[in-house]
């Protein structure tokens, strides 16, 4: 351990304050934070929580159930980042609707996606566009890229969101944010400034080595002593305040604001990304004429509690029995970064 | 040869199968023991024997640093060695989809017969199909070995005992790292080249500094995470690891980093854990340094008595954490 790792470390296990509730919004956060031991090191008065920071986890089944209607009432070829595959939809995930004869491929970059459209014209292809303000800039790219080739094949079917208007609903949660470093990137600093002035929510941003992590929790627990609220910057050497220009504008061009449904959150306003006018031909709810399609969560499932911090994946009762990483009820269980599978992966030390 | 390839005629069992054989095979492979006759007639061999048989069906079947050839001598090299056996004499049998290039199959025997050597071990029969265009992918190959267990060497995963040290014989997760970037289906580019390597030498050198050693496991499919996890279910002990201590190439942990992968979890062909007395492990080890292919050789940890059937990892900030049980294979076709 390094001299700067000592020290946050003397910090957080010395930390002697009144009890306190620190929520990360980030599925990287959430497994490193598992992968580190992290949670064994903090007092019993420092409560860890992991918020909706993982994109697969926040995607509402009813988006499962568009991507199943498009592939198995359209015949398109669904192309996914390949977690998004075990999701359960209402009736079936889409391993579900590939066992009944639809086209799903995994795929590493919404890029892939326009090649293989570009190299089999036959093909109408899909692009499952979820995720944050990481992901978005690539789908984007993607639209472009296929408007520019004048595809007739491509389209996105998108479920993107944006940070800035969760925090708001998730005020109250907890009592300071670790706020998720490479969406910071993108985004920059001035969100997460503005919650801290105008609505008194405490929050710094961090990196994801464990010394950068180590330092971020020492930072909060330090200044949450302080009793102000307070906003910083653990991760300066990637996060700028103005966040990446390039970025936003290749968004602000392709997509525009949307109201958007958060799984356990509900609808949130203007917190999504839908394609502008312009891109029309590229959305896959406009070109295949989707029908409104909302989907029914699982009632045992409590990813919704989960995602707020308002329960622990171990207080739902089908977690480690009936939901699994094998057969996973809800889509916290289902990618390594949700919070239902790094409690599940990591449980069981004795 | 240049343009010519496998057809359905080089499997029909006559001329051209003859031809096949000779021009490739019985120019790669030959030795006293490989005749024309229906069965090898080998020496006697004093001592018990181990035995086992492989299956490669890995695609590519060529990647950075190796091919199918060259892992189908290893992979069967490494389970005898595992036994504490010295290699002695394989089989090999090819199943090749019509319209395989010949030069491709020249290539893989070539690369065969250099491991073989490279190991002692000879080939001393084989058999060649051709299934037809898209029965098979490409080429698969299945070799059988049998190795003569050395004195006094005794090794199982049933003998891991508390206080005993974990030793790997280099940087873990090479060859499933090797065999991802090769199928480019991420669009990631890194130079990170196979760990596939026969392994007897090694076995021989750690038999040669002491006989008393527990377990020798090769950490194949699923990676030297898999094989902790079947030594502690096997032996019901804890295994301990220092996370720190594990060697991981930079240009694997880039690309595990990216993609989210635990490099205990990616299959190696060149790698052993060992279980071993503690008081043994420094020996082993500085021995192991000097071999061409261990030369990363460390201890990772130890057993305990306490935590059976689990995998614990002391992390870098000084916490324990549990090594999350494995998931089954990441990747299909690795070997």
């Amino acid at each position: 351990m390094n001299e700067q790792m000592l020290r946050a470390r003397e910090i957080i296990t010395g930390y002697k304050g009144r009890p306190v509730r620190i929520m990360e919004v980030c599925g990287t956060h959430t497994h490193e934070i598992f992968r580190l031991g992290i949670r064994k090191l903090v007092p019993e008065n420092v409560d860890i929580i992991s918020g909706p920071g993982c994109p697969v986890c926040v995607t509402a089944v009813g988006f499962i159930d568009e991507a199943c209607w498009l592939a198995l009432e359209k015949g398109c070829t669904i192309t996914t980042f390949g977690d998004l595959i075990k999701v359960p939809g209402t009736e079936m995930s889409l391993a579900g609707a590939r066992a009944k004869g639809a086209k799903v491929r995994p795929v590493y970059s919404p890029l892939d996606a326009v090649q293989l459209a570009k190299d089999d014209p036959d093909e109408q292809v899909v692009f499952l566009a979820v995720g944050f303000e990481t992901t978005t800039p690539s789908a984007c790219l993607a639209a472009k890229q296929a408007k520019e080739a004048g595809l007739k094949n491509f389209s996105l079917l998108t479920a993107n969101k944006t940070m800035p208007n969760a925090y708001n609903a998730l005020v109250g949660s907890a009592d300071a944010f670790i706020y998720p470093g490479h969406v910071n990137a993108i985004t920059g600093n001035g969100a997460c400034k503005k919650l801290c002035e105008e609505r008194g929510v405490s929050g710094v941003v961090a990196g994801f080595t464990a010394s950068e992590l180590m330092t971020a929790l020492a930072v909060t627990l330090k200044l949450l002593g302080e009793g102000k609220p307070f906003f910083r910057n653990c991760y300066p050497r990637v996060v700028k305040d103005e966040g990446n220009p390039a970025a936003q504008k290749l968004m602000a061009e392709v997509m525009e604001p949307c109201d958007s449904e958060w799984r356990g959150l509900g609808l949130i306003p203007m917190s999504g990304m839908k394609l502008r006018e312009e891109y029309a031909e590229y959305d896959a709810r406009v070109k295949y004429g989707m029908p409104l399609i909302t989907g029914k969560p699982n009632p045992a499932c409590r990813c919704g509690d989960v995602l707020q911090g308002k329960c622990k994946p171990s207080d739902c009762k089908v977690f480690g029995k009936v939901c699994t990483p094998l057969h996973p009820v809800g889509a916290c269980m289902v990618s390594d970064e949700g919070a239902c599978s790094a409690y599940y992966q990591y449980s069981g030390l004795v | 040869m240049s343009d010519k390839t496998v057809t359905l005629a080089h499997g029909a069992g006559g001329k051209q199968t003859s031809e096949l054989i000779d021009q490739v095979f019985k120019a790669h492979f030959s030795n006293p023991e490989f005749t024309a006759d229906d069965a090898a007639v080998l020496p006697e061999i004093g001592g018990r024997l181990a035995m086992t048989t492989d299956g490669f069906i890995v695609s590519p079947w060529k990647f950075n640093g190796g091919n199918i050839g060259k892992l189908s001598i290893c992979g069967t090299v490494n389970d005898l060695a595992c036994m504490g056996a010295k290699p002695m004499y394989m089989t090999c049998a090819f199943v090749i989809e019509e319209g395989f290039p010949l030069d491709s199959l020249e290539e893989i025997a070539a690369a065969m017969e250099k491991t073989a050597a490279e190991a002692g071990v000879r080939i001393v029969a084989g058999d060649t199909k051709v299934a037809g265009k898209g029965q098979v992918d490409k080429v698969f190959i299945t070799t059988t070995g049998i190795g003569q267990i050395q004195e006094g060497a005794d090794t199982s995963g049933k003998y891991a005992k508390p206080g005993d040290a974990v030793i790997v014989t280099g940087d873990v997760g090479r060859h499933g790292c090797t065999i991802l970037i090769a199928r480019d289906d991420y669009g990631i580019g890194s130079d990170v080249d196979t760990d596939c390597a026969p392994l007897w030498g090694a076995v021989e050198s750690m038999l040669g500094v002491t006989k008393d050693i527990h377990v020798i496991r090769d950490a194949t499919r699923g990676g030297v995470g898999t094989v902790l996890y079947e030594i502690a279910e096997q032996s019901n002990v804890g295994v301990t690891l220092d996370q720190t201590a594990i060697p991981v190439d930079e240009r694997v942990r880039g690309v595990c980093g990216m993609l989210g992968l635990e490099p205990l979890y990616l299959a190696c062909e060149g790698r052993l854990v060992v279980v071993a007395p503690d008081d043994k492990a420094e020996a082993i080890v500085s021995e192991l340094r000097k071999g061409k292919y261990t030369s990363n050789a460390a201890v990772i940890g130890h057993i305990t008595a306490e935590n059976a059937g689990r995998v614990i990892l002391e992390t870098e900030i000084g916490t324990q954490t549990i090594l999350p049980q494995p998931k089954g294979e990441l990747l299909p076709r690795i070997c």
